[in-house]
């Protein structure tokens, strides 16, 4: 209720006033084909950028091959802010469209990078002006990203998304569930007089019977995992036919441990379930950090 | 039947499913009504900056902490609950306070 907490939700939007001292100086977005107004000191090639894929711990300069992301062929290497450092390479100021070609560039490096570094990612398509924006980002956030790599230090991410034939399931749910089954038969032996409705129950009740029987897999599969991880993320599963969608992180140490359980637990099911295992990842599904850059200045 | 792991960039849907949304996301949608003219009909989502950029933070942060509970410190785990962990900035939020 109080004025100040009022102030402080809006400000997102309306932000400094004419008082606004120089540092909140002019945050300038800057669309591809635009003049060029920035006075850059390297005014002959504003169009350049930096494409930043995400941040390290590191002193001293690193290089990780190169990038075509943009369909550009540049080293990548590393800008550096006291111990931690982004990765980038060069490329025109230009907005990326996630294409398979822009994607995969992204994690090419994401993934040469985590051969021998943590990496906090960042998300796809971020690009900065200079090199110079980007330490003042490094600077104004390093105690979070000392924080988040601090935490991340030697762990992986995977995904685990699990499948099933629904029809399948539905099946043997209606030849083997008591009551689905009893209903079943009903349905298809009396001709139930009000057959649209009965098989709006029958419907229901099958959906109910998957959810169960998803949930219980579900909880199994994450027991049986639950001793190997660090942590887990259950995102929400894609289609009717999946019903696990998890990410988890995991000590690189313990990788082949990790390993060893996903398997186990998905021999358990046969071909009941399907198991799709994808890593190592840097850890998108654990760590999430909002910027919000905000124009100095009047609004 | 034996799960074999693929690597990340052999799925270009998995690739998307994080890359997109997750690690550092640079949020600009906010600021495209004050930046004016040019951005309007731009999703500028993250081309971003000039020399004198200027970053603050709204809000930051955490492991995101649905089911998870990343408890990194201890060793032990059991992904259940928890809370998420919180990184607090240092760059201050200078909201404007009036008294």
């Amino acid at each position: 209720m109080s004025p100040s907490k009022k102030a402080k939700k809006t400000t997102a939007v309306r932000k400094t006033s004419a008082k606004a001292e120089p540092a909140t100086a002019v945050l300038d977005l800057v669309t591809p084909p635009g003049p060029a107004k920035v006075e850059s000191p390297r005014s002959g090639q504003q169009q350049e950028g930096r494409y930043v894929y995400g941040v390290i711990e590191s002193r001293t300069p690193v290089g990780f091959g190169r990038s075509s992301i943009g369909g550009v062929n540049e080293d990548v290497y590393t800008v550096h802010y006291g111990d931690i450092a982004a990765v980038v390479s060069r490329t025109p100021v230009f907005i990326f469209d996630p294409t398979r070609d822009n994607a995969l560039a992204h994690e090419h490096v994401i993934e040469s990078v985590m051969k021998n570094y943590t990496i906090i990612p960042m998300s796809f398509g971020t690009v900065f002006r200079t090199d110079d924006d980007i330490r003042e980002v490094l600077k104004s956030i390093y105690s979070s990203l000392k924080d988040v790599l601090k935490q991340m230090t030697g762990k992986l991410e995977f995904g685990l998304k699990v499948t099933w034939d629904r029809d399948r399931i539905i099946e043997e749910l209606q030849r083997e569930h008591d009551e689905i089954h009893r209903f079943h038969l009903e349905l298809t032996r009396k001709h139930l007089q009000s057959t649209y409705f009965a098989r709006m129950q029958l419907g229901r009740m099958i959906d109910k019977a998957l959810a169960e029987l998803a949930a219980n897999y579900v909880r199994e599969i994450y027991d049986g995992l639950r001793a190997v991880c660090v942590a887990s993320r259950d995102n929400k599963p894609i289609g009717d036919k999946m019903i696990m969608n998890a990410a988890f992180l995991i000590q690189k140490a313990r990788e082949a441990e990790f390993d060893a359980a996903v398997n186990r637990v998905a021999q358990k099911y046969g071909d009941r379930l399907n198991f799709k295992y994808t890593g190592p990842w840097p850890p998108y599904n654990f760590v999430n950090i909002r910027l919000k850059l905000e124009r100095g200045g009047q609004g | 039947m034996a799960v074999e792991r693929v690597s990340g960039g052999s799925s270009l849907i998995d690739v998307l499913d994080r890359v997109l949304d997750k690690g550092i996301v640079i949020d600009a949608w906010v600021r495209i009504s004050l930046v004016g003219i040019d951005l309007i009909t731009v999703e500028a989502r993250v081309v971003v900056a000039s020399i004198d950029t200027y970053l603050k933070y709204a809000d930051a942060v955490g492991l995101t902490g649905l089911v998870s509970r990343p408890t990194l410190s201890e060793g032990d785990s059991e992904g259940g609950e928890g809370k998420p962990i919180e990184v607090r900035p240092r760059t201050s939020r200078t909201p404007r306070r009036r008294r």
